[in-house]
């Protein structure tokens, strides 16, 4: 059995930027990552961050993670890291954590106190033929061809022009990738303009209130015939076929909260999240006096914010035990995440957070 | 206006208050089920689901092979729209002492005796039978291929919704808050802040059932405790019988799908009601199961729960009219009342419809505790 | 080899290539890189069958959430093939519905 002060779970933009700070303030650390190296979805980032030099502005995703590992890496044997392990469950009767290596080695962990980093999970929508190899996720997509230089295909059809589907097109167009077309079911593209504005220029067509009707392909997908949506998401006509060999699902994220769940925190279902995350307060500490919560598992939204809550999760845990932590802390973070969260375009996110946000767990 | 009464009420929608109302609605009985959270979500839905015919009590045995014989039509007879998984791949009971095989003995002569086609196995037997049981140390065994498993969550399930075809009224998340009584007569329920009346009202709650019945001054010597279960991962079916182990309580078994159930009789476990799982358990059950059947090692763990047992001081149900006239009690089914759930039905059926019992039931009386007449049943585990 | 030759951005740095199986065929992959990684870079993209339904699976979350990449590695099934790194001559097997428990012990 192992012990340590700290474990994070999940060792992506928040795990990471979690850990750091910990370790920082003098906590010993463990990180375990079910993947097979640290930087989640920071990774598979090509374009450039923006925002303030505090959001590493101008500096690709990929060199972000860099950079964070570099500050893993400088505090040294503070910070134990478990790659290609994954946490199997937490037992609410006296905190044990146990996990698994790879598929032979299984062990527990009792820790003072835990942040849970684990991200979130890939959404699918409905339509014939949906589970044919060859229906990607927007993430694994980025993964084969980002962090592990594969082509994913010859032609992709894009469903959802959101951010991520925005520029997962444009990282495809630059690993050589024909992108045949973005489908979105809403009236207007969610993602930033800036993006939109890219491919377009490129050549890749928009269509927006259109939908996949169904897929075809014998034993991989062949080509998918897209058709205009109505404001149910119900076909009207218009189809199109249009062939491709991978569909990328770039559809939505769901949380990962299965642990907050055995934990027993206190959760909520936010559809501005994008589902059932933990309730927490200012410190993102949960329900649960020893498990704190942060990144895309304490709501969708995007790297940015996942590494400042990180460093919020982390000061505190840190702090939970005793140890001296930056004292204008909180307030250079928090001042952070609502200049992240500032004007109409985190609307939705703040209406999110307000739903799950406490001032105190006294008295709950 | 909404008629808040029926003839019938049954408190908790787990095997033996859903089999209940099918019998009763089947008779043209008007009755009105009221169950806490979803049908199957208290003990039932959350067994391991073993059926089994090795009884050391004649009134069990009889009980027994009645279910069993219910369960090769259930299916149809419910026009389950969830199949109920039912399969006879056997249930073995297996001694390592002497004192435990003599019994198992005993046991299974009487099933002989009525009927039932169980033997006595020896060590080579078991061997030839199953060669990749390592059931070291073991003397002897007790097995009958009719033995098997259903699907406890679909079967509670089936019988629920065949109840309310036939006119039944089944409340899900409709929790009932106190049993109400007018001097020593049951009147009805207070369910979703409301009052329901009837003349006689079903009690079976599971463990649930101890505080309503206090509601109207009815002491039940029913308590819970926690039992943990987990599941693996599918795996093509080979037809593994459910053994028991009566060296340390660990059991297994084969479910229809290829899936394994890994338990333990541990009576360390917490007495209450509330979920929680163990990582003691995780550790202890897999490594004890994996010395009997080494080649699952490798098989993944996939899931874990607990459900409650509700224990009477004897570990036999109580199925009884209370003190309180008209209140019907049955529950105290000490982890095995899945597998009684038609038989559990019939007898509320018969027993509100003031019809005799298919069998005697004395010995499950509830004024059986205060004379001291505990109802040992052997083949307890 | 579908491997992007040149990307305008980013440099891959891989580990060591190895040989290893697919379904009795020989191919190469990068050592420690996960399995689906390899086999798509070798053009294979049907991982499995369904039990029921026989219908073929590939990958789909590729970060070990979703279970539609699972294989029969070594002779163990439902291995999460996105995630679990190849290793040089390791038997990689298309899995046609649920794994075997072999009965018989060698």
């Amino acid at each position: 059995m192992k012990t340590t002060d700290i474990l994070v779970i999940g060792g992506g933009a928040a795990g990471l930027s979690a850990a750091a700070e910990a370790a920082s303030a003098g906590a010993k650390v463990t990180i375990l990552e079910s993947d097979l190296q640290l930087g989640g979805q920071l990774i598979k980032q090509t374009h450039k961050f923006f925002g303030s030099k505090d959001e590493y502005a101008g500096t690709r995703g990929y060199k972000i993670a860099d950079i964070l590992l570099e500050e893993i890496r400088a505090a040294g044997d503070r910070v134990e890291v478990h790659t290609n392990t994954t946490v199997t469950g937490y037992y609410r009767e006296d905190g044990t954590i146990t996990a698994m290596r790879g598929e032979e080695e299984y062990f527990r962990v009792q820790a003072k106190k835990v942040v849970v980093a684990t991200g979130a999970q890939e959404r699918l929508i409905p339509f014939p033929n949906n589970d044919l190899p060859g229906v990607y996720g927007a993430g694994a997509v980025q993964t084969l061809m980002n962090v592990y230089g594969v082509l994913p295909g010859k032609r992709v059809l894009m469903v959802g022009a959101g951010n991520i589907g925005l520029i997962v097109s444009y990282q495809l167009m630059q690993a050589g990738v024909d992108v045949a077309a973005v489908v979105e079911a809403m009236p207007k593209i969610g993602g930033y303009w800036v993006h939109a504005a890219k491919i377009r220029r490129l050549g890749v067509p928009i269509y927006l209130q259109h939908s996949i009707k169904e897929a075809y392909g014998k034993d991989v997908i062949e080509g998918a015939t897209i058709q205009e949506v109505d404001n149910t998401c119900s076909g009207i006509g218009n189809e199109k076929r249009i062939d491709c060999d991978i569909i990328c699902m770039a559809v939505g994220l769901s949380p990962t909260t299965e642990l907050c769940w055995q934990a027993g925190c206190a959760m909520q279902y936010v559809p501005q999240l994008c589902g059932y995350v933990p309730k927490r307060d200012r410190t993102m500490r949960t329900s649960h006096p020893d498990l704190w919560i942060a990144g895309d598992a304490s709501g969708i939204e995007e790297a940015s914010a996942a590494m400042v809550e990180g460093r919020i999760a982390g000061l505190n845990a840190a702090a939970s035990l005793g140890l001296p932590v930056k004292a204008e802390g909180m307030k250079e973070y928090w001042q952070r995440l609502d200049h992240l969260r500032a004007g109409e375009v985190g609307e939705k996110i703040r209406s999110g957070i307000g739903q799950v946000l406490v001032d105190t767990w006294e008295g709950k | 206006m909404h008629q808040r009464t029926a003839d019938v009420i049954i408190v908790g929608g787990g095997v033996h208050g859903c089999a209940g109302a099918y019998e009763l609605a089947k008779a043209g009985v008007k009755v009105a089920l009221f169950e806490a959270n979803y049908l199957s979500s208290g003990g039932s839905g959350r067994s391991a689901a073993g059926i089994r015919q090795h009884f050391g009590t004649e009134v069990n045995c009889r009980l027994a092979q009645y279910n069993v014989q219910c369960f090769t039509h259930l299916e149809e007879e419910l026009g389950a729209e969830l199949p109920l998984d039912y399969a006879q791949w056997g249930y073995m009971w297996v001694a390592y002492t002497d004192s435990c095989l003599d019994q198992l003995k005993k046991n299974v002569d009487l099933q002989n005796s009525l009927g039932t086609p169980s033997v006595i196995m020896t060590p080579g037997e078991v061997k030839a039978k199953w060669p990749y049981l390592r059931l070291d140390g073991i003397i002897g065994a007790a097995f009958c291929h009719q033995d098997g498993h259903i699907n406890p969550q679909t079967m509670t399930i089936a019988y629920g919704r065949q109840a309310e075809r036939l006119g039944a009224t089944v409340k899900t998340h409709s929790p009932v808050e106190r049993l109400l009584a007018s001097g020593d007569k049951i009147t009805g329920v207070v369910v979703n802040g409301e009052e329901w009346h009837a003349d006689k009202v079903v009690l079976t709650a599971g463990p649930w059932s101890t505080p309503l019945a206090a509601t109207v001054g009815v002491e039940l010597p029913v308590s819970p405790e926690r039992h943990n279960l987990l599941v693996t991962e599918q795996v093509e079916p080979f037809q593994c019988p459910m053994v028991l182990c009566l060296d340390d309580g660990a059991y297994f078994k084969q479910c229809p799908n290829g899936s394994f159930f890994l338990g333990r009789d541990d009576a360390g476990e917490p007495k209450t009601t509330e979920s929680g799982n163990s990582w003691k358990f995780l550790e202890g059950v897999t490594k004890s199961v994996l010395s009997r059947i080494p080649v699952l090692s490798g098989v993944r763990v996939v899931r874990q729960w607990s459900g409650p047992y509700d224990n009477t001081p004897d570990h036999q149900a109580i199925i009884d009219w209370a003190p309180v006239e008209g209140l019907l009690i049955n529950c105290g089914w000490s982890g095995h009342g899945l597998q009684f759930g038609p038989s559990g039905g019939r007898l509320i059926r018969e027993m509100v419809t003031g019809q005799p019992t298919f069998v005697d039931i004395r010995r499950f009386r509830l004024a059986r505790f205060a004379e001291n007449d505990l109802f040992f049943e052997p083949a307890y585990i | 080899m579908r491997m992007i030759d040149e990307h305008p951005i980013l440099e891959y740095r891989h580990g060591q290539r190895v040989k290893f199986s697919f379904d009795g065929r020989e191919m190469e992959g990068y050592e420690g890189e996960p399995i689906a990684m390899a086999l798509h870079a070798n053009g294979v993209r049907i991982y499995r069958e369904t039990p029921e339904m026989k219908r073929p699976r590939g990958f789909f979350c590729a970060i070990g959430k979703c279970s539609s990449c699972f294989m029969v590695v070594d002779g163990v099934p439902n291995v999460r093939t996105c995630v679990t790194p190849l290793t040089a001559g390791m038997n990689v097997q298309t899995q046609r519905g649920k794994g075997t428990v072999a009965l018989e012990e060698a």
